[in-house]
């Protein structure tokens, strides 16, 4: 498949804000079966600086400097993007089990941003909880592949836990969205990374987008409104990271359009940064996913 | 008289003392016997000795979770360790130390390590302090670690060991040195004579070793602190004192094109190294935690590009996990092809499944420890568990989680402690302890080791995990050569420093918190002298049965407008008025709540005001039991008593720098209000003698009055003594001329040297007031004038503060009103 993308972000200050620094996440990184093609970053109003760098986990990061006082603020971004579907198919593909990725999560000799080992342990916001493991722990039978126990475990949050994007807001902790039963993609990500973690399987928090419009018979999909999260789990060498959604209780294909990849939100949040005065914001966004063929 | 003769512990017991060598043994008694003859010849018990001086040092520490400071607790009796013994220490410290530079360079760099096989990528990422995004970059000065601390435990056979390696932050090593001062002035020459080596040279060394990785000759050096509420706080002042490194907090610095700034009353000036109490991870909030508030935006390119030299390199602390110490002992002959020459405890990470299996066989003879250090299932906080102790229920849960995520969990051997003689209530009794040590680079950029430390004595065998629990004691710890040898004089360093003045920089932000402990101090002062003047003039002794009611109602107006007291304590008789000053805690201008308010800005000031300062300042308003009118007179002295003495300090003890003018100048400026405001409500409308009296007396001029004049108090003598004598200097004019001399010494910006906005208001505001007499003052200048003074106040606040960080100002801006 191929997209259009545009993410439109406006921001309004209650006040004038001063010195801000921004860090935008928006730009997709380099990811199997992905192809980006024509990338824009469009500011408004223009920033002093603009530095591009990579990482520390799977993302892009544009860092803005904006010198002017500032009362409101644009952040487009706009691409192209292919997107290929697995080359094997999912459905009967089988892959190690829950003990065999444990044991191989903690003895392959990598250390890079996209090993198994950076994505095993509690990170800020996907800390650890008992509740969580304990709930969880019917999923992650020993002999079970791993891609079985992550569509269990995927289908378990879809069908327990309710979709309401009141219940939680984007400092939510995972524990308190399990205990309320409902929230947002971020927290259903957040809920499953703390649930795989937790027996022992190296997930990572993904951020992306979904295609607005459904093909024709099929229901739009939960999310798409908004930029997407998601949660990658380690399936061994072969099979690499996998791609579950538990908002809609889907394996990622290429309806998914991958963005970034980290430990959890924080790693990967599309906009954080530090400025001066402000005293409240409002924020609005707008995604438009199309596509082209 | 052998004091030591009856040390009830057997010599193969394992005591530090009983263990000792005769040489060593000697010098044991000798300490023993000189701290109890200094508490016979004095008739003080010597914890007395030695807690006299804690105070005097200003010596404190924190709790966490508790609010106020403790005394630090210092034993009398110090640990002695001769230098045979002393020097396995040492080599086997400089190999630890070697050992985690090169591991930290490879695990930043190429790492091999992880490739080869010798150490998995997940006892690393395991830390949360592993920082990804800085593989690969270089430290400007290639060194990793500056600064190392770590505890030992000495077994009982006299087998020391490595319990734990602190990158992150060097706790203790302030407290080292403060405990080693301590003992120094409290026990004379007695350290000295079992020739105890001295500390100096390792604090010397240290601070050379960060400057030489500098890339500027003379470089400059700030410790950073996470700010007052920290734990180690008061340790972290200490340390920048003594090391003359200013003491600067994330908020004081700015990010420019790479390089990093303190933001100064003379405008920003560039840092060459910092030696950071900070966590990595609270750095920069744009580059890790983006909640930091503590950090400074933007930091890591100042490192990572800017030739900013860190100490310790950001990232180091992943190497403090307890995870470590399984690998350690092996790395060691794979890097520096070297066995270890002090073993750590013996650890057994369970993310290797060998492992795993054989510390859960052994799981009674061992405890559980956080493989890295945080929180995890069954183990709370970073104490061990030991499995042998826990109920079926606990122990079925832990093993549980250890079965699911067994990289979460290291097996450590028990580790059995030592005992030393602590003199406890004049005997000598066996402590276990534990011996925190420090390890620098020095000079020449090589690892020199702090001869002693400190250690820490339990009342429990149990092996604290914290700085300083709750009953423990610290002692120092002394090394001692058998023959005196020559100390390290001036002589031996690299060459005395060249002469200087003045006292650095003043950063913004410590420029803004003298300004307001000079106002807040004299805003206190102020309401005190009226409430004393209310409860009982201070010199008449006639008019102490009370003021005339018009005159009382003035006076407590007075103190209602300058919120000291409510508006129905304005009303209440002389003793009512005089309590709720004394008592009032809500409205800002309360008295206690000015000497909190000075306390709170006062804690930020620590590198920079003397402890004798600090400890008087510190005092809190003393309760009463009952407030009849005399007992609070007292208080009401011995408060004003307290505020002259600051006063005094100021003036005596403070260089003549910016330091002093801006804490001058917050006095100068609140005196010059209280003046404006106090002739404005007694001067009002019909002047009577006794208002004129009561002026005089608050304004510490009837002395003077009398000596000028012989008839009783006019008006107009009276206003020309308080507004316009430049000589008086309790004067208006004499306030405003000393304002104006400090504005006009203050450093100015740019290069054409105009006058700024705070000179051109401090001008405007004098001018009048030189060419006036008595006779031709008009009612509205002295309204006009206190406007200009809060004018004058916000020039200085956009000028030289801090403009940004305003929040915890609400006070500030209330006493503004």
């Amino acid at each position: 498949m191929i997209y259009n993308v545009r993410h439109l972000t406006t921001l309004h200050y209650a006040g004038l804000v001063r010195l801000a620094r921004f860090n935008v996440r928006l730009k997709p990184a380099p990811w199997p079966g992905q192809v980006l093609h024509d990338y824009r970053l469009t500011i408004d109003p223009l920033p002093w600086t603009v530095q591009e760098e990579s990482g520390p986990f799977i993302v892009n990061r544009s860092r803005l400097t904006i010198r002017q006082p500032l009362g409101d603020l644009s952040i487009e971004s706009r691409f192209r993007v292919e997107v290929a579907a697995p080359s094997f198919a999912m459905e009967i593909a089988v892959g190690p089990t829950v003990t065999q990725i444990r044991k191989l999560a903690l003895t392959r000799k990598d250390l890079s941003a996209s090993s198994p080992a950076s994505y095993l342990y509690a990170s800020p916001i996907a800390q650890l909880a008992p509740e969580i493991a304990d709930w969880s722990r019917e999923f992650f039978d020993p002999e079970l592949s791993v891609l079985a126990a992550g569509r269990s475990l995927m289908e378990a949050i879809h069908c327990q836990f309710q979709y309401d994007d009141k219940a939680t807001g984007t400092d939510t902790k995972p524990l308190e969205a399990f205990r309320a039963r409902g929230g947002v993609c971020q927290d259903f990500a957040h809920i499953m990374i703390v649930a795989a973690r937790a027996h022992g399987i190296p997930a990572a928090y993904v951020s992306g987008y979904l295609r607005t419009l459904p093909p024709p018979g099929k229901p739009r999909l939960v999310g798409a409104d908004a930029m997407h999260a998601w949660v990658n789990l380690w399936c061994g060498d072969e099979l690499g990271w996998i791609g579950f959604d538990p908002t809609n209780n889907l394996v990622t294909q290429a309806d998914h359009i991958f963005v970034a990849m980290g430990r959890d939100y924080s790693d990967v949040a599309p906009l954080d940064g530090v400025y001066h005065g402000g005293a409240g914001q409002k924020m609005d966004v707008a995604v438009d996913v199309e596509p082209v063929s | 008289m052998n004091r030591l003769r009856d040390y009830p512990v057997n010599a193969d017991a394992g005591d530090l003392f009983r263990g000792a060598t005769s040489e060593i043994v000697e010098k044991w008694e000798v300490l023993a016997g000189g701290l109890c003859a200094l508490s016979e010849e004095s008739g003080i018990p010597i914890q007395d000795i030695v807690s006299r001086q804690i105070a005097d040092l200003g010596m404190s520490y924190l709790i966490a979770g508790d609010a106020e400071e403790r005394p630090w607790p210092l034993a009398p009796m110090p640990l002695v360790i001769g230098a045979q013994e002393w020097e396995g220490i040492e080599r086997g410290l400089i190999q630890r130390a070697r050992l985690l530079e090169e591991v930290a360079a490879d695990i930043y760099g190429p790492q091999r390590l992880v490739k080869d096989g010798l150490l998995p990528a997940a006892a690393i990422t395991g830390s949360m302090y592993f920082a990804r995004n800085l593989v690969g970059l270089q430290p400007s000065g290639n060194h990793y670690i500056h600064v190392y601390a770590v505890d030992l435990a000495r077994g009982p056979e006299g087998q020391w060991r490595i319990l734990s390696d602190r990158l992150r932050l060097a706790n203790g090593v302030g407290y080292a040195l403060e405990n080693r001062l301590a003992m120094s002035r409290g026990t004379g020459a007695l350290l000295h004579n079992i020739n105890t080596r001295r500390l100096a040279h390792f604090f010397s060394e240290l601070r050379e070793g960060i400057g030489r990785d500098c890339q500027r000759e003379d470089p400059r050096i700030a410790l950073l602190t996470p700010g007052r509420f920290n734990q180690s706080y008061p340790e972290q002042a200490h340390l920048a004192r003594y090391l003359g490194f200013p003491l600067v907090e994330g908020r004081d610095l700015t990010v420019s094109e790479d390089r990093l700034y303190v933001r100064t009353i003379a405008g920003p000036k560039r840092l060459d190294a910092v030696w950071r109490w900070i966590d990595t991870n609270a750095l920069d909030p744009l580059t890790f935690d983006a909640n930091s508030a503590i950090g400074v935006p933007d930091l890591f390119d100042a490192w990572a590009r800017g030739g900013l030299e860190m100490a310790n390199w950001p990232g180091v602390e992943v190497l403090e996990s307890p995870t470590f110490s399984a690998f350690l002992p092996r790395l060691s002959s794979a890097l520096l092809g070297e066995d270890t020459l002090l073993p750590n405890v013996a650890t057994w990470w369970c993310g290797q499944p060998d492992e795993a299996q054989s510390v859960r066989e052994r799981l009674d003879e061992l405890v559980i420890t956080a493989a890295f250090g945080e929180p995890v299932e069954g183990i709370q906080g970073r104490k061990p568990v030991a499995p042998a102790r826990l109920g079926a229920k606990e122990r079925e849960r832990l093993l549980n989680a250890m079965e699911r995520r067994p990289m979460d969990y290291c097996g450590q051997e028990i580790v059995h402690l030592s005992t030393t003689p602590a003199l406890i209530e004049g005997e000598f009794l066996p402590r276990p302890f534990t011996l925190r040590a420090f390890v620098a680079r020095g000079s020449d950029g090589e690892w020199i080791v702090m001869p002693g430390g400190f250690a820490r004595i339990s009342a429990s065998d149990e092996i604290s995990t914290t700085l300083m629990g709750e009953g423990d004691f610290s002692a120092d710890v002394c090394v001692v050569d058998r023959l005196p040898t020559p100390q390290f004089g001036t002589t031996v360093l690299a060459g005395t420093p060249s002469i200087r003045r003045g006292g650095g920089f003043l950063a913004s932000q410590a420029a803004d918190n003298l300004y307001w402990l000079g106002r807040y101090c004299e805003r206190a002062e102020a309401t005190v002298r009226i409430t004393r003047s209310l409860l009982g003039s201070s010199i008449e002794v006639d008019v102490a049965a009370g003021h005339s009611p018009e005159v009382h109602s003035l006076l407590a107006q007075l103190l209602h407008s300058w919120g000291a007291i409510s508006a129905a304590g304005a009303k209440m008789p002389v003793q009512d008025v005089g309590r709720s000053v004394l008592t009032e805690k809500v409205l800002p201008g309360g008295v206690v709540r000015l000497i909190d308010n000075m306390r709170t800005v006062g804690l930020s000031l620590r590198d920079r005001l003397a402890p004798d300062f600090w400890r008087l300042a510190n005092r809190p308003v003393p309760e009463l039991a009952s407030y009849p009118p005399g007992a609070m007179f007292r208080v009401a002295r011995d408060l004003v008593e307290r505020f002259s003495a600051l006063s005094g300090m100021i003036a005596e003890n403070l260089v003549k720098g910016p330091t002093w003018r801006f804490l001058d100048l917050g006095r100068r400026i609140e005196r010059a209000l209280s003046i404006c405001r106090m002739i404005r409500q007694l001067c009002s409308a019909q002047v009577g003698t006794e208002a004129l009296n009561v002026l005089l007396d608050l304004c510490d001029s009837q002395i003077t009055y009398r000596s000028r004049y012989l008839a009783g108090a006019f008006r107009d003598p009276v206003l020309d003594l308080l507004l316009l004598d430049p000589e008086n200097p309790r004067s208006l004019v004499y306030q405003l001329q000393t304002v104006q001399d400090h504005i006009e010494a203050l450093p100015r910006l740019g290069e054409r040297q105009l006058p700024e906005q705070p000179q051109r208001e401090a001008r405007a505001m004098l001018a009048p007031f030189l060419s006036l007499t008595v006779d031709a003052l008009d009612a509205n200048l002295l309204e006009e004038t206190e406007a200009r003074l809060l004018a004058l106040s916000e020039a200085i606040t956009a000028r030289y503060f801090l403009q940004y960080e305003k929040s915890d100002q609400s006070d500030a801006d209330n006493l503004l009103a």
